[in-house]
């Protein structure tokens, strides 16, 4: 309960006026003009991803790993990628596509290299309790990527392609149209990319400059969406399709002169989503069913293994809001989801019931916002009635320009059924993990003539209780118990700076996190892991992206810097901090009032670094990429 | 106000040089790493994929450790990814590194490295036949490969179709454990020929011989398909002359290993057991118990019976390795590398 001593006291003392949804005067004044998704409550820390930044990416992984203070974790360029916020594991990082949950129901996790950033929106980043708002299982936070659906744009299309080293080839096509009462959009993209770079092989003693091999990528995906606009509500369908096949390379340890290595990957996602939201002047609704339909095959035909598996997941959510009146908000969102897997790793298929049931009160004060929610949590058999949340946001000036946000909360992450079932070693005694989280964080802006500065300071605390790992049992099996005890706790900072200087717009958006995440049991008398820093979680990182735009160009630097991280428990090991830098121009024409043409140059890894991300993984050292986009609204 | 901007930028700007490239290792011992006759070498496995693994001298009359020997001695960053065992023969030591595909060869006396042996697939145990001919079993590549020991190569291999683990030499033939099928492979190492494979329990995992010339193999029953079994062969004539079966279906014993004299077995099965030869049933108590412990390696000392066993303790730290006296009473313990699997007695 140490979570709550440090942080309730606080939190009783703001709170003892009521509760209110920090967001609904700002709901009020739009819904009578277009139906609008909610945001979570504003006493939680939510980032919205930079719009350029998502632009300019080419993938997800990229994209967190350049500009946001989370941890992004990549086994090379093309490989497996998953992210992780304030020092938890991949596990315990949601993320939700247009509001749905993709977390594997097998490990839990989701591959971050299978998501391109033109399929994407706008991006969102909640961090700590905030991550509960959107479900469960989201112990350290949760990663929102939605697409938008804008009616009256007419005709509109984006015809892009990118070259780039290592023959990588990008193309991306988008055409829509839209009316007061329509709303269409069809999506396209291909991207094929060898991987093919030079590295300096450090595992031989000569340290050979060597190319990569068997690192080929192809990517292809299809994305639909039809949107029906009525009086007061909209009716929708999203598809989205994406096809994977990947050659796995080695690391550098294995001795490659005579062995032709052969581990493929292939992953195909079918995702729907159906949707009808709408508003009544008391009452705001959103209903959705949706569909993921997922499969992975592992292949190394020169080993003969050859290992398949399947998820299905169906999810049906109703989400409400009451407004008692324009101060006072009640929210109820009921959770359906079904989850079944099927893979070589289980001797039969599983499924099970994965509910929840949130309810929360809101309120508002003239300078207060305070909420205060409960989500109850089924998954198969158990269930769990108390997962809780209390956050509070508090204007300090009358300008509005200095805000304290804190909260709290209790939650849980279900054991998945890899945990559960994995033949042999699942253990199906296993309890949920449980996180007991807090945060504090400090919002303030200034603007003096052309100049913006928004900065944010957030201290976040964390305690993990029954973390999952697995481990070899006496008889040699590999199993999963609740062993493990961490704390996390540290620190997140935020500068963003907008100013102009004669015809030169200038911005900078950087971020700095300090993570201390322990492990705090004991698995005997001779474990060195306890009070150390757990493996894989930087100390610290930094990131900041600079921009400049003057006339139709624009420049960018992005720096970023991953501290040192521990790669055994006893902090015996580690990797060496890297740092890198990333420069892009562009140009934007535009051809006629409808029609501009972008002409995009980047450079990635700029001062030819070599660095790994994870241990005897190849990184790339400077790449190229050119993008030209033709946009026609 | 603009001031306060440029100088952010100007200190974010510019990066720091760096010099460390690759994993470093913050306390690597720099003791005394040159062999003698009696010293004790850990085989440290270390993690599949991160090229943690090594080997460890301990010095039983100094009772000093040096971690990470071949890395220091070489001046490389790794030995290898996965070291699964190690052999010492003429003069040489040869790690086999399971995950790097090929066999890294070391003198004996200082660890300085003298060749690497590539094209493999998945290399598992080692056994010199002659001066210039060993083996090498194979967890994947359905054969057992045939190594020249005078240039180092791979200069044939023998198809076996299954996952082949220990193996030993006696009276001009190979016993070869098969883990996929359960058998013992016979195999003529004149004309690399699979002459006879045999039944045996599930997963044959070590084997060992005795002062009788009979044959000890361990059978870890697998993943609770099957009882564990110990068996008693007589190579002569082809035969089991006696099997003894662990009646929990869960224990999966393995580490057979036997004594300098022949006549004393020992094997983990949670717990270290110890068992004569002439035993008529396996021993009802532990040798030593493991207590907290989660034991992976077993060695025995062939000097003078010391028992060494390792606890892998979360698998992602440096393991700790006890030594015992030939009683059964504990000498000493000591950290080594990650992972400590096996353990070879310099001779």
């Amino acid at each position: 309960m140490s979570v709550f001593s440090k942080i309730l006291p606080l939190v009783v003392l703001l709170l003892w006026q009521g509760f209110v949804f920090a967001q609904s005067i700002d709901t009020v004044q739009i819904k009578t003009v277009e139906v609008i998704d909610e945001k979570p409550p504003e006493a939680y820390k939510v980032v919205e991803l930079d719009s350029v930044a998502i632009h300019q990416a080419t993938s997800l992984s990229e994209l967190l790993n350049n500009s946001s203070p989370i941890f992004v974790k990549t086994y090379g360029s093309g490989s497996l990628a998953s992210v992780s916020f304030r020092g938890t594991g991949a596990s315990h990082t949601s993320v939700l596509w247009n509001g749905i949950v993709l977390n594997s129901p097998m490990n839990g996790q989701v591959d971050f290299s299978l998501f391109p950033t033109p399929f994407i929106d706008n991006a969102e980043l909640n961090f700590g309790a905030s991550g509960l708002v959107n479900g469960t299982g989201a112990l350290g936070g949760s990663v929102s990527l939605n697409n938008t659906t804008t009616f009256n744009k007419g005709f509109f299309s984006t015809l892009q392609q990118s070259v780039g080293s290592f023959n990588n080839y990008i193309s991306n096509f988008k055409l829509g149209y839209s009316n007061q009462q329509w709303f269409t959009e069809t999506q396209l993209y291909l991207n094929t990319n060898d991987h093919n770079f030079e590295y300096t092989n450090i595992a031989f003693k000569e340290q050979p400059r060597i190319t990569q091999q068997n690192a080929k990528t192809k990517q292809y995906g299809l994305q639909q969406a039809i949107f029906r606009r009525f009086k007061k509500s909209q009716l929708g369908v999203r598809f989205w399709y994406f096809n994977s096949d990947r050659q796995l390379p080695t690391n550098m340890l294995v001795n490659n002169d005579v062995n032709t290595q052969n581990e493929t990957q292939a992953d195909e996602s079918f995702r729907g989503i159906l949707e009808w939201k709408g508003f009544t002047s008391k009452f705001n609704y959103k209903i959705t069913t949706a569909f993921l339909k997922d499969k992975l095959i592992y292949n190394d035909s020169l080993s003969n293994i050859y290992s398949e598996s399947n998820t299905q997941v169906i999810d049906n959510k109703i989400n409400g809001t009451f407004y008692l009146n324009n101060q006072f908000q009640i929210k109820n969102i009921v959770s359906i989801r079904h989850e079944q897997a099927k893979a070589d790793g289980f001797n039969e298929s599983h499924q099970r019931f994965n509910n929840h049931w949130l309810f929360g009160v809101s309120k508002q004060f003239k300078r207060l916002d305070a909420t205060l929610f409960n989500r109850l949590i089924m998954v198969a058999d158990k269930i769990q009635p108390i997962a809780p949340s209390v956050g509070v946001q508090y204007n300090v000036l009358k300008r509005n320009n200095l805000k304290i946000k804190a909260n709290t909360a209790i939650n849980y992450n279900y054991p998945t059924f890899n945990d559960l079932y994995w033949a042999a070693g699942g253990n199906s005694d296993l309890k949920p993990e449980k996180s007991e989280m807090a945060e504090l964080g400090l919002n303030y802006t200034i603007s003096h003539q052309k100049t913006i500065i928004n900065t944010e300071l957030t201290g976040f605390y964390s305690h993990v209780y029954d973390w999952i790992i697995w481990l070899p049992t006496a008889s040699s099996i590999w199993s999963p118990s609740n062993l493990r005890e961490v704390e996390n706790k540290g620190l997140e900072y935020n500068l963003k700076v907008k100013t102009t200087y004669q015809k030169l717009n200038l911005t900078f958006n950087g971020n700095y996190a300090y993570t201390l995440s322990t492990n705090l049991k004991a698995k005997n008398d001779y474990d060195n892991s306890v009070n150390k820093q757990l493996i894989y979680v930087p100390y610290h990182q930094i990131n900041h992206t600079f921009g400049a735009a003057i006339k139709n160009f624009y420049l960018t630097y992005n720096y970023n810097y991953t501290g040192k991280r521990f790669m055994t428990t006893d902090n015996n090991w580690y990797l060496p901090p890297n740092f890198i830098s990333n420069v892009s121009l562009s140009k934007t024409v535009k051809l006629n009032p409808q029609t501009k043409l972008n002409v995009g140059f980047k450079i990635n890894n700029i001062f030819n670094q070599d660095y790994q991300a994870i241990a005897w993984r190849a990184m790339p050292g400077r790449n190229y990429l050119i993008t030209l986009t033709l946009q026609f609204n | 106000m603009k001031q306060l901007f440029y100088t952010i930028l100007i200190l974010l700007l510019f990066s720091c040089k760096k010099d460390e490239l690759g994993p470093q290792c913050v306390n690597c011992s720099e003791e005394d790493s040159n062999t003698e006759v009696a010293d004790v070498l850990i085989v440290n496995e270390g993690n599949f994929g991160w090229g943690n693994g090594s080997v460890s001298l301990y010095k039983p009359n100094a009772k000093t450790i040096a971690n990470n020997v071949y890395q220091q001695a070489n001046s490389v960053n790794t030995l290898g990814d996965v070291i699964q065992s190690a052999y010492q023969f003429n003069g040489s030591i040869y790690a086999i590194a399971n995950n790097s595909n090929k066999v890294e060869v070391m003198n004996e006396s200082n660890f300085q490295s003298i060749a690497t042996i590539t094209g493999f697939n998945s290399p598992r145990y080692f056994l010199p036949i002659n001066n210039s001919k060993a083996y090498v079993t194979d967890l994947y590549s359905n054969s057992i490969q045939v190594v020249n020991l005078t240039n180092n190569t791979i200069s044939s291999s023998i198809s076996v179709g299954c996952w082949t683990e220990e193996l030993l030499l006696h009276n001009d033939t190979v016993y070869v454990c098969d883990m996929t099928n359960n058998n013992l492979l016979i195999i003529n190492p004149s004309n690399n020929t699979l002459v006879d494979s045999i039944k045996l329990g599930v997963e044959p995992n070590s084997i060992i011989k005795d002062n009788n010339n009979k044959l000890w193999i361990m059978c870890g029953g697998g993943m609770s398909e099957d009882n564990g079994k110990l068996i008693k062969f007589n190579p002569q004539t082809r035969t089991i002359e006696a099997t003894f079966v662990f009646t929990n279906i869960a224990n999966s014993p393995s580490k057979l290993t036997i004594n300098a004299t022949g006549d004393n077995l020992y094997f983990a099965n949670t717990n270290i057991y110890k068992m004569n030869i002439n035993d008529t049933s396996l021993p009802s108590s532990a040798f030593i118990t493991s207590n907290t412990n989660v034991f992976y390696g077993l060695g025995v000392d062939p000097i003078n019976e010391e028992i060494y066993v390792a606890d892998a303790i979360d698998y992602v730290q440096n393991g700790i390795v006890f030594r015992y006296s030939s009683s059964g009473n504990l000498i000493d313990q000591f950290y080594v590398g990650i992972i400590p699997g096996e353990f070879l007695f310099i001779e």
